[in-house]
């Protein structure tokens, strides 16, 4: 064979060589079908930590969902100002008790849905008999009412009447949480796109990639800034926070002071607050000398400072400020480890089995830094003269220490959580994290459960004050937890857009609250 | 070769019922995922309600027999998380992570080609340790990291990239730069050794002496008999990469098959993990039949022999 008969081309690689360039012909044809998502002046764009499972309306006390739909697509009755705490007319303009049991609420007029179909208490009370009391099983319902059942009556276009089994004192709060959706909607079956009365409708969901809202020109209100939102997703938060750099968004949700976005992130009070729950069922945490023990062990201070640049307050109760129940003259139990070792050694000298292991139990990535924060509460603990063992879970095995029925361990469990204030009242907290039968609670005693039994049915001042007893008490006389620190959020921003974010930002972010800032 | 083909597909069947049979079961194992769809404070009324909803409350082997029967009508059930088809949502992933995984294949396959055979013409040469070099570093670098450092210089530094997406032709470049390397940096080297011990054979000596060309000698000779190992390497790293490409996806926010097993098995999305997994199996058999014709076609001594009678 001469060489003039050599192929232009080496025969072993034809096949390879075509098939790359049908591969990425394929992928251009892909790429070629993508909106390249370019900046524009009237679209903000937001980049969220994970892909909303749904827009459901009633799932809207979700974060990842509420993030998206609430006050944006959808609006409740009544919104609770996340600055004063007060709770403030939206779809409902009054509201007011009129027996004990029994609430009347006038609706807002000239207010139509995005299908066109008019607000009016028949939807309202649609609403409410859909998200509580259907078959539904929506996450609200569980959030807030529990399995009470509401009596729901449409008097008139504008007048509501909600009739509770109990007296209840916070259901215009509880109220809060129900975004309002239209008869239309399925009552048998949820709904991902859902309709309301909001600035901005749902204009297209690829699923996967990105949710495009766009401004509705029959909204009752002032019209937004923005005529379109775009939210994509990313797991990672530098790459969120990459994507402000970079001006691909706007907005970035939940970044880590790690993140490194200089001048363009934006701490805000998000409502969170860690600490440590302890079993007081097994040796050494049934002694109060070891639980007390532990808060002066851990130095909250030095945490906040090394590990969060300052930017976390040391708590001295499960509530923030700003949260109705909260006591402001508690102070958070000072760094003192020879306190803590005396403790220790005097429970030990009662007989108390001090080196009996505690599983300080830790759930995975639950927020910034956690692995580091576990690491220095064990080391902490274990200067104290206690056993700790690190237990790092997923989600899953996590919960299953979290929530009743608790799971079986080797031992005493101190659990680290991360609780949520965004309901914005202290019942919502003490009924589950201190009440003897409590999801969230290892114990309580009789006189604290009637302490709470009383706050909950109190109202006005009279409650705030019962519930700024009950976290005093618990720090004396129950020590079921060692506070560690209210937590602030970090949102990237870019200088393009103007918004201040507040403690409900995580939860429900408002478009309609961001304008250009040229 | 129909025949073959139809034998390796029977073949295929029983692992797939096994595979089926062990998701289905592993998942059970996990325990009810009431309690990660449900507020924290929900009354156990609500907890058997969504156990009851979802089925969840029957005997395993009723739920078993449930789910044999949907699989064979092609209904993988809902998603607990999204209420979605869980059959349309793997498959609506899939073709992401295909595009990913084949593009990256395919290069990596070329530029392993030219690199080993290059190498391979004089061993211990300049080429051949500078490819040895860039091989062994290219198949350590961890992708996590590699990812990251991609983001942080081309696309915040020289602003030249999307940091993710899969907005435009450059939102591709990271992705199949970080998948790529390592399977690169593999067949370099498994290329680089079968041509090295190829090109000392007689028959290239023989090809040589009878006044073929370098380049012929290269292609037509030595790698159509070293590209059988390399095949087959090649073969696995891609089952890895259709598996998922999971550190990959979830960086730069590729809507793939990888990202959303991992999402339904910590959600304990039991329909969505089911079909996801399913369907990668599948697609798995499918590619080992492939790279098993195909080694056939390199070569005649693993060919299927069909005797005429």
């Amino acid at each position: 064979m001469t060489s003039s008969s050599k192929p232009p081309f080496p025969a072993l690689l034809k096949w390879p060589a075509l098939a790359s360039v049908a591969m990425l012909g394929l992928s251009g044809c892909s790429v070629a079908n993508s909106d390249a998502g370019a900046a524009s002046s009237n679209t903000v764009r937001v980049v969220l930590g994970q892909e909303p499972p749904t827009l459901e309306a009633c799932e809207s006390n979700l974060t990842s969902t509420g993030v998206v739909v609430r006050s944006n697509v959808t609006e409740p009755l009544i919104e609770r100002n996340p600055q004063s705490g007060e709770l403030e007319p939206k779809l409902a303009t009054e509201w007011k008790a009129t027996t004990d049991t029994e609430w009347t609420l006038k609706l807002r007029e000239g207010v139509t849905f995005q299908d066109g179909t008019p607000f009016n208490a028949e939807a309202a009370a649609f609403t409410i008999e859909r998200a509580v009391n259907s078959k539904l099983g929506c996450n609200v319902e569980g959030y807030v009412f529990g399995d009470a059942d509401l009596a729901v009556k449409a008097v008139d276009a504008t007048t509501l009447t909600v009739t509770t089994p109990e007296p209840d004192p916070i259901l215009p709060l509880r109220l809060s949480f129900l975004e309002v959706v239209p008869t239309s909607t399925s009552a048998t079956e949820k709904v991902r796109e859902p309709i309301g009365t909001g600035p901005y409708k749902i204009e297209k969901w690829d699923a996967g990639q990105k949710i495009t809202l766009s401004s509705w020109d029959g909204y009752w209100g002032d019209k937004p800034a923005y005529a379109k939102a775009e939210y994509q997703w990313r797991s990672e938060s530098s790459v969120r926070a990459a994507m402000i750099t970079s001006g691909e968004a706007d907005v970035a949700m939940g970044l880590s002071p790690d993140d490194n976005i200089g001048g363009l992130g934006v701490d805000y009070p998000n409502n969170e607050t860690v600490a440590l729950r302890l079993d007081a069922n097994e040796a050494p945490l049934n002694d109060i000398r070891v639980r007390q023990a532990i808060n002066y062990a851990l130095d909250k201070e030095g945490i906040v400072n090394s590990l969060y640049q300052g930017k976390h307050q040391v708590a001295a109760q499960l509530v923030p400020e700003g949260i109705v129940g909260h006591n402001a003259e508690l102070k958070g139990w000072p760094f003192d480890l020879d306190k803590a070792k005396s403790l220790v050694a005097e429970a030990k000298a009662a007989g108390v089995d001090t080196s009996a292991q505690i599983s300080l139990v830790v759930r995975s990535a639950q927020f910034p830094k956690i692995t580091e924060l576990a690491q220095v509460l064990q080391e902490q603990l274990s200067q104290a003269g206690l056993n700790v063992k690190l237990k790092m879970l997923e989600t899953s095995q996590h919960l299953t220490y979290q929530v009743r029925p608790f799971a079986d361990d080797e031992g005493a469990v101190a659990l680290m959580t991360q609780h949520g204030n965004q309901a914005g009242d202290a019942a919502f907290t003490v009924d589950q994290y201190m009440l003897s039968t409590g999801a969230q609670s290892y114990f309580g005693t009789p006189e604290f459960d009637a302490m709470i039994k009383k706050a909950d049915a109190a109202s006005g001042e009279e409650r705030k004050k019962d519930f700024e007893e009950i976290f005093a008490y618990q720090n004396d006389k129950v020590v079921q937890f060692a506070h560690i620190s209210h937590q602030t959020g970090i949102i990237g921003k870019a200088k393009s857009v103007n918004y201040t974010p507040n403690s409900s930002s995580g939860d429900e972010l408002r478009v309609s609250e961001m304008t250009p800032a040229n | 070769m129909l025949i073959y083909l139809r034998k390796r597909i029977v073949s295929s069947a029983l692992p797939l019922v096994v595979v089926i049979v062990g998701v289905f079961a592993l998942a059970r194992m996990t325990g009810n995922p009431a309690s990660l769809y449900l507020p924290l404070n929900a009354t156990q009324q609500m907890r058997d309600d969504f156990t009851a909803r979802n089925g969840l409350d029957q005997p395993l082997l009723v739920q078993m027999a449930d789910y044999f029967g949907g699989v064979l009508r092609l209904d993988f059930g809902q998603s607990l998380r999204t209420g979605q088809d869980a059959a349309a949502m793997a498959l609506r992933a899939f073709p992401a992570t295909l595009q990913l995984a084949a593009t990256t294949m395919v290069l990596a396959v070329l530029l392993a080609l030219v690199v080993g055979c290059w190498a391979a013409l004089k061993p211990n040469g300049i080429a051949d340790r500078i490819s040895s070099f860039v091989s062994m570093a290219a198949a350590s670098i961890p992708d996590f990291w590699l990812a990251i450092v991609g983001i942080w210089v081309f696309a915040i530094t020289l602003g030249w990239l999307p940091t993710s997406g899969v907005s435009g032709a450059g939102a591709w470049v990271l992705p199949i730069a970080t998948l790529l390397l390592r399977p690169f940096g593999v067949l370099v080297q498994i290329v680089r050794g079968s041509m090295v011990s190829a090109l000392s054979e007689p028959y290239i000596k023989l090809a040589r002496s009878r006044g073929a060309g370098e380049l012929r000698v290269v292609t037509h000779h030595a790698l159509r008999n070293a590209a059988a190992p390399a095949l087959t390497v090649a073969g696995d790293l891609t089952v890895g990469l259709v598996n998922g490409a999971v550190v990959v996806e979830t960086i730069f926010g590729w809507p793939g098959i990888g990202k959303l097993m991992i999402d339904s098995i910590l959600q304990r999305d039991f329909a969505v993990l089911q079909a996801a997994v399913l369907l990668t199996a599948v697609a798995i058999f499918a590619l080992n039949i492939l790279i098993d014709m195909g080694y056939a076609l390199l070569d005649a001594r693993v060919r299927p022999v069909t005797v005429k009678a």
